[in-house]
Formats: structure tokens, sequence, C-alpha cells
């Protein structure tokens, strides 16, 4: 089976290749944006599988990103994780009146990550998959 | 230009006091007042939603409304209007206590100097103004420092998450093969990420605490399972130093009535200090028993072997930003908030916490919560005559989420986000909603006592179905709902009963109720 495709969306270039590099070792292609627009372009280009969606972005921020996806009939449908160092619950309400299928506060672990993203992908759980050392909460 | 006269509205049934209160404005320039006079609290209430109302002046004992019942009134009906308590002789404590239900000033009946009177009105109404506008600016500046914080922890999230991947990816060796010393090293680095973040969380939680905003969520809640979880979670750093942390649990502890999430912050905050003061192969023990003081209360109790606190000092720990000045304490780091968000949570939940030390000696901090009691929780519910001869119904209402996926963490938030979609969803004069009863796998279980005003179970069942179908935010938060057509059960009360015996006789038969649907989901679920 190919590897599934996940479009990262995020403005920090260190979180970025952080995320890439976590992904690839979990047998995942990625693809990047780093502000809203390319956000969704990238998503048009790649047809992703799942989105990783930052809130604060550049040109944009991430709601208007979701709101343009849902706008997008072939793009409408992919599952967006929300990662976001934004506080509270009116940001994950939000988030998830939007169309979130979860929302992680950075700074996220690993673990939490990737079980998440498997769960929206429809993977089981038990996935053979290197499992991260970093896995507590603080 | 000509000043409008001030609109003073006095509630009084006794025509005499009206007339001599009438006598005292005798003296002031013609138009500075205009008294409009009420017998009964239901018309002051009419007259004061229409907001032309400049003072209040109330008697506490009118035809329909008694003492502090018809302060509260007053002030729901028109919250930002100055009031001013009249009273008999007879009842000057309970006027004083109506000051702290947010009456300006009160006056005794006869006592009233007639030129003053006029006076105190103008005083009350110019008190009433500056405290106005104190708490706006003291809104203004908390809504400014919780901006401020907000985006602070912001803005130090986002390179800590790059320094918590990169070193996470490290440890896994994703980037290569580590030797045993630099594996070492980067599990310091770890550790540390993990104690800058816990400080975040720290600096948010203070401002939640200071604006009184930290959510408490009352339910039946089991501390043996917060004790289990903060052994689990502190049970490695106590294993580093040596340390043995055990617990203490009595046989058949009750449950209390707290929020389970709150329980377990507490307790770790608590054991994680008692850890950080107590020097290699030291002990730590978590006690829970009844209080024997006051058996109401449920005690929590956290004993250390550590280095002690000056006893002068017990109270002060619990302050703000307090910190151990001992120089050995070096690697003790924190903020200082742990012990004061503590104390706030605690407080919030009813309980008390304190702490008994000899410097040298160790240190017990003992922490209090109110044992679950299902009959007192209802009891708010029935304080309306309204409700008195109705019958209530019990409804089951499950609500999940579609995809049945979310992590514990977002569940626990979920859950609270559905209790609030409930609550607005429904009339909530006539709902309420009881603590979730059980987590059944994906879904979760929410019983509801509906007070029916004699429309019967299954309209309510219908009612309940309708208004959650209508939520398009449950919906857009992906969530699903079922209620049963049928109630659990319709219970009326007895002629000859007490609202106490009934209350008991509720809570028994809703006990019932959850243990059967319970026990029936696990049978189904295993």
């Amino acid at each position: 089976m190919d590897s599934r495709k996940i479009l990262i969306v995020d403005d920090n270039a260190d979180i970025r290749l952080g995320m890439h590099l976590r992904l690839k070792a979990n047998q995942y292609e990625t693809f990047f944006a780093a502000d809203a627009l390319s956000g969704v372009t990238e998503a048009q280009k790649h047809r992703p599988d799942l989105i990783i969606l930052d809130l604060g972005l550049p040109a944009g921020d991430g709601f208007t990103v979701m709101e343009r996806l849902k706008q997008i009939p072939l793009l409408a449908a992919i599952p967006i994780i929300v990662v976001s160092a934004r506080n509270g619950l009116s940001n994950q309400k939000r988030a998830h009146e939007a169309g979130a299928r979860a929302f992680l506060q950075k700074p996220v672990n690993d673990a939490e990550l990737l079980a998440v993203i498997r769960q929206a992908l429809g993977e089981p759980a038990g996935t053979k998959k290197p499992t991260p050392y970093d896995q507590g909460s603080v | 230009m000509k000043k409008k006269p001030l609109q003073v509205l006095v509630v009084e049934d006794n025509a005499g006091d009206v007339r001599l209160l009438r006598e005292m404005f005798s003296g002031e320039k013609v138009g500075s007042f205009e008294i409009t006079h009420l017998l009964r609290m239901s018309e002051a209430e009419a007259h004061l939603a229409k907001g032309e109302v400049d003072i209040t002046l109330l008697d506490m004992g009118l035809p329909d409304g008694h003492g502090l019942e018809t302060v509260r009134r007053a002030r729901a009906a028109a919250p930002n209007i100055p009031l001013i308590i009249l009273t008999g002789l007879d009842d000057e404590a309970l006027a004083a206590e109506a000051m702290t239900q947010g009456a300006q000033d009160y006056m005794i009946k006869g006592q009233i100097e007639s030129r003053a009177l006029p006076r105190a009105l103008r005083h009350a109404i110019d008190r009433h103004r500056m405290q106005t506008e104190t708490d706006l600016i003291r809104t203004h500046q908390m809504e400014f420092k919780d901006e401020f914080l907000s985006h602070v922890s912001h803005e130090l999230r986002s390179p800590l998450t790059a320094v918590r991947q990169f070193v996470s990816i490290l440890l896994d060796g994703l980037a290569g093969d580590l030797n045993p010393e630099q594996r070492q090293y980067l599990e310091i680095v770890l550790r540390n990420v993990k104690q800058l973040h816990s400080m975040i969380n720290d600096l948010f939680e203070v401002s939640g605490v200071q604006a009184g905003k930290l959510k408490i969520e009352l339910q039946c809640t089991l501390v043996s399972d917060a004790i289990a979880y903060t052994v689990n979670t502190l049970q490695g750093a106590a294993a580093a130093k040596g340390i043995v942390l055990s617990s203490d649990i009595a046989r058949n502890v009750p449950s209390v009535c707290a929020d389970p999430a709150r329980v377990r912050q507490i307790l770790v905050i608590l054991v994680d200090n008692a850890i950080k003061f107590t020097p290699q192969n030291g002990t730590v023990t978590i006690q829970a028993r009844i209080f024997e003081e006051d058996p109401d209360f449920l005690l929590l109790k956290v004993t250390d072997s550590g280095c002690g606190i000056d006893p002068e000092m017990t109270e002060r720990i619990f302050e703000r930003l307090f910190q151990a000045s001992d120089p050995d304490a070096a690697d003790h780091n924190g903020l200082g908030l742990g012990l004061y968000i503590c104390k706030d949570l605690v407080t919030r939940q009813g309980g008390k916490i304190w702490a008994k030390s000899e410097l040298g000696q160790g240190s017990i901090f003992s922490v209090t919560f109110p044992i679950f009691s299902l009959p007192k929780l209802l009891a708010p519910a029935f304080s309306e005559e309204r409700q008195a001869e109705c019958p209530i119904t019990i409804v089951l209402t499950e609500i999940g989420s579609q995809t049945g996926w979310l992590s514990n963490e977002v569940r626990a938030e979920q859950c609270r986000g559905i209790r609030e979609l409930l609550r607005e969803s429904l009339y909530s004069d006539l709902d309420i909603l009881l603590p979730k009863m059980d987590s059944a796998g994906p879904a979760e279980l929410f019983l509801m006592l509906a007070m029916t005003d004699g429309i019967g179970g299954e309209a309510i069942c219908k009612r309940i179905r309708r208004q959650l179908d209508g939520s398009d935010r449950l919906r857009q938060a992906g969530l699903t709902h079922s209620t049963s057509y049928r109630p659990l059960k319709t219970i009326k009360r007895n002629s000859t009963e007490s609202k106490e015996e009934f209350l008991e006789r509720v809570a028994t038969d809703i006990q019932e109720l959850m243990n059967v649907e319970i026990s029936a989901r696990q049978a189904s679920n295993g």
C-alpha cells in the first residue's frame, strides 16, 4: 500500500521539520505549507489523506484554511488535526465547530499526535510502528 | 440645565411608614426627588425592570416577599440600581446580612433623622457609582492581564514544542544511535523541558485562579482513582530518589463530591512537592479516610519524611509566589504557584487544606472534600414551590463522538463541553443534568432529571430529543446523542412525605437506576 500523505501547515520551520522526521519514521509521506494561503493551494495540489494545522498563521489563520477547504468539494472531507499553542476551550470548541477532528495543544507529545493521526486515518491502534520515547504528560 | 429629579422607588406595605418617609423629603427643593410607592414585591420587580429607577428603598417584610429573598429579588430585577433596606429594630442583624447580598445601606425605621434621608440616598447613589466604576476598571485590568499571560504562554509554547520534538526524535534514535551518556543527557533535557511546560501551564492556571475562572465540575468522584493516578504518575520521580511512595486507603471510603480532574491535580501538586522536599531514601504516603472531626468530609493526607517547614510558615506557604528560602532547596524549581492553585481548587470544591510540620521532621498536608450525597446535590432543584407537587421524571441520554477516538484529555474537556451544550439546549429551569454516571466506551452517559410540571414523561423525552436534534453545536462538534422515548422512571411525591424524605427516596431510586444501567453497559461491553 502507498504511504498515506500528510500536509503539515505551520509557520514554524523547526516544527515542520520535527513533524516531518517523526512522520517519515512512521512511514507517512509529508508536504508542507507555511501560511494559510499555501495551506489551501498545497492541499489542492497533493490531495493529502490528513492535514495537521496550526491556528496562528500568516495570510489568514487556521480557521480560514478550514473554511476554504470546506468549500472545495474534493478537499472538504480531509480530516484535520489542529495542533496549536493557543489556549483554552474557546479555541478548541471553535476548531471542533469548524470541523477539526482533534485539537492538540503545543507542546504536543509525539505519541499522542501519532495516536490521533492513526485514529483519524482509520488505522488500527496496534499498527506496528515505532513508539516514541516521550509519551508522558508534564 | 435643569437637573432631572432622582427617581426613588419605595417598596413598603405600611402606609404610615410611607407617609413618614414622604415627609422627610418635604424639606428638599421641589423637583429634586420623585417618589414612586409600591406595596408588593411583584409590582416592584416589574417597575425595576423598566430601568427608570435611581434608587430603591426596600422593606423586607412585604405581603409577597420576606427577608433576604426580597433583597435577592430586587437585585435580580435590577442589579445595577442601588438598594437601601428599611428595617425595624428587631431585625437589624438581618439587614446587616442584606448588605452582604448587595444592599448599599440599611436604615432603622423610627430612627431615621428626616434631613439625613435625602443625603443618605445621594451618598448611596454616589457610592454605588464609584463601586461600579472600580469594578469596571478592575475587570479591564484583569482582561489585559489575562490577554498578556495568554500571549506570553502562547509565545513560549511554540519554541518549546520544537525543543521537545527534537529531543524526542534524538532519543528515539531517528538521527542515529546514541551512546549511554548522550542518552542520559538528552533525558535530562527532556525532563527540564517538561518542567518548563508545567511552569507555563501554572502561569496560565494562576491567571485563571485570580479571575476565578478555573473550571470545576462537581460530580461523584472516587478518590482511590485519583490516588492511583498520582502514584502511577510520580512513582518514577520517587524511585529516582529512592523514595518509597505508597498509599493507604481506608476500607469502604465513600465517594466525594468533587471534580476528578481537579482532585488529581491537587494530589499531583502535593505529592510532587513532597518528593521534591524529601531527601534520598525517604518516604511519602498518601492516606484517605473519613475525617474524624466532621464525618461529612473525607480526609486526604500526604505525609513525607522531608525537610519540613517552619511551623510559623505553614499558612504562608499557600500564598501566591511563596518560595521556600532554604538554600539547600536550589533544585526545588517551580514558580511557587502550586500550593496557591491547590488552595483555590480545594476551597472552591467546599473543602479545606492545611499543613502541619516541624523543621527537619517532615510535613503533613491535609485536604478535605465533602462526601458525595445525592440528596444534597438534588436539593436546590426542589426549592421552588412550583415543584412541590409535580412528579419528576428521570431520563437517560447518551452522548458519543461520531469517531469515538478522542484522547482521554480531550475527552475530559469534551465532556465539559457536552454538559454546557446540553444545558444550553434544554430549558434550564426545568431540567437538571446529573453528573456523568459512567463512561461507556466512546459514549458518555448522562442522567437527566426533569421536573415535568405535569406534562408527562414521554413528552419530556420527546422534547429533549427534539432539542438535541436541533442543536447545531452538537452536530458541529461531531457528537451524536440518543435519548430513549420512554423515561427511566417517574416519581411522585406523597402528600405525607417531607421534602427531605422525598429527596432521599429520589436519590435511592436514581442510585439504583445508575447501578442497573452501569452493570447493563458493563455486561454488553465485556
